[in-house]
């Protein structure tokens, strides 16, 4: 059996435990579409349903965070609903929640550990390929079959939800990890011995991480050199063709109406005229920095770097790449790491009374 | 260069910074006459799109002015404005892109004088900046 069904089998058999002893009722978890070609996420109440689901996908077409937002845009679930998924849709789902918009309750979150996802025109390329590709991915945990943005991860064992399910260095099997008192409480109720950290798959985590900081400091330097200043910009978006599908991708792009789709951007005739005539030339689609630079500024502080956005350009722009270069600066300034606490408010909803002196009076 | 008269957008709150702009008319100091001001009810009213869109259309500098922290008519609306304003300089410091024709500063209702040094002093740095390169850009 390969080591992609053994997780599989693994995750199913404990979501059936856990659901026979009443954690919850309904599972929202991965699962390969008909055709083979794909997957998605479905929302099962029938258990015969349960053991087709992927909880671990070789890509992931839509993030589970807009999965759950959309499921609970009118109000709470009201019955327990598990949801298995990685643990960047995981932080992206405690964003969402942070902004109301993900009703928590309810929902018992299980992260799983992630070797990475590949990029999703690849796969549908040649699925059956895919699928051995991400079966070596899953062996050599991470290799560069994966996407640029999963090679820069340094999250991908992050414990992100109630539970987590550990199957980094645990010998063919998965190690079910309450994260907090929540998951504990429901591991008890179902009466699952609660696994641990063990010191193998500590150094696993730690050698693996290390390896990740090291590409993501060399995509950061690459980045430098690419995409500052106005020349490059002007370059690394030249294709962008406005289509917009890395911002309805996006899982924090909460917004029902964005600005950038709102007739606030578009003007009359004269308007366009009048700025081709100020600047020489105007190019369209128009205002394609604004549009990024933009969406930088509205969502950079909760970007989990999931990678939907650049899965979705079909320019193949490193969007993903590129916006997590900038969130981890805006980040860094009130050192916040979006998904990793709850309680912990978006920076923009709070303040404090003295700080960020360096840009008052400055230039 | 010596006739460079740089276009600053001056993004003022109601409250305190544009009643600021107007003791300063009221007591005829002098103020670069190519600062234009546009009127807001509070500094957290300006969406970084707001800044971005100024920017990428090419004007040479833009100043966001509100209340003195723990003044503001909002009560906390400054205190926002001051992480929003953080948030879209960085990412334009982050972009590799003149950050430094950004800026925020505090200027009460009755700091005419004030006003008006701010308005000057900002002026002259962008004097030396030159003007935004955006400005002949064909388009971004």
């Amino acid at each position: 059996m390969s080591n992609y069904d053994i997780i599989r089998k693994k995750t199913i058999e404990f979501l059936k435990k856990a659901r026979d002893a009443g954690c919850f009722k309904h599972i929202l978890i991965p699962m390969e579409i008909p055709s083979k070609e794909s997957f998605s996420y479905v929302l099962i109440k029938d258990e015969s349903f349960l053991i087709d689901a992927s909880p671990l996908p070789p890509v992931n077409p839509v993030q589970g965070a807009k999965v759950l937002s959309s499921l609970t845009r009118r109000g709470e679930l009201t019955g327990k609903t598990a949801a298995v998924m990685r643990p960047c849709e995981i932080r992206a789902v405690i964003e969402l929640g942070k902004l109301g918009q993900v009703k928590l309750e309810n929902i018992v979150l299980i992260s799983i550990d992630c070797p990475g996802l590949l990029p999703f025109s690849s796969y549908t390329a040649d699925p059956e390929k895919g699928k051995a590709r991400f079966e070596k991915v899953i062996g050599e945990w991470g290799n560069d079959s994966i996407r640029p943005v999963c090679m820069t991860c340094t999250h991908f064992a992050d414990k992100a939800g109630d539970i987590h399910i550990g199957i980094i260095e645990n010998n063919n099997d998965i190690s079910v990890i309450p994260v907090n008192d929540r998951g504990k409480a429901l591991l008890e109720q179902c009466v699952i011995p609660a696994g641990k950290d063990t010191g193998a798959r500590e150094t696993k985590i730690k050698k693996e991480t290390d390896k990740r900081q090291e590409n993501l400091n060399k995509s950061d330097d690459e980045l430098k050199n690419s995409l500052q200043g106005l020349n490059n910009l002007d370059k690394m978006f030249a294709d962008c063709i406005g289509c917009y599908n890395c911002m309805r991708a996006c899982p924090i792009c909460y917004c029902r109406l964005c600005y950038f789709n709102s007739e606030n951007i578009r003007h009359e005739a004269d308007e366009y005229i009048r700025r081709a005539e100020a600047k020489g030339s105007l190019r369209f689609p128009a205002d394609t920095l604004l549009f990024h630079s933009g969406r930088m500024t509205h969502m950079s502080l909760s970007c989990v770097g999931c990678g939907a956005c650049e899965d979705a350009c079909p320019v193949s722009i490193p969007v993903a790449r590129i916006f997590q270069f900038i969130a981890r600066q805006n980040q860094a300034l009130f050192a916040y790491t979006p998904g990793s606490d709850r309680e912990e408010n978006i920076p923009l909803v709070v303040y404090k009374e003295s700080e960020l002196e360096d840009f008052e009076d400055s230039h | 260069m010596d006739t460079f008269e740089p276009k600053i957008v001056g993004f003022l709150c109601n409250w305190c910074s544009y009643a600021g702009a107007d003791v300063a008319g009221n007591a005829k100091l002098n103020v670069p006459a190519s600062f234009t001001p546009l009127r807001i009810m509070c500094s957290s009213r300006i969406d970084p799109a707001l800044i971005l869109t100024a920017y990428f259309r090419g004007a040479d500098g833009i100043l966001v002015a509100g209340c003195h922290p723990g003044d503001c008519h909002y009560e906390k609306g400054n205190y926002f404005a001051r992480r929003r304003f953080a948030v879209t300089k960085n990412t334009l410091k982050a972009l590799g892109l003149d950050s430094q024709r950004l800026r925020l500063s505090w200027i009460s209702a009755s700091e005419g004088k004030r006003f008006a040094e701010v308005v000057s002093e900002f002026t002259e740095h962008i004097k030396k900046l030159g003007p935004n390169p955006l400005k002949e850009t064909g388009d971004l």
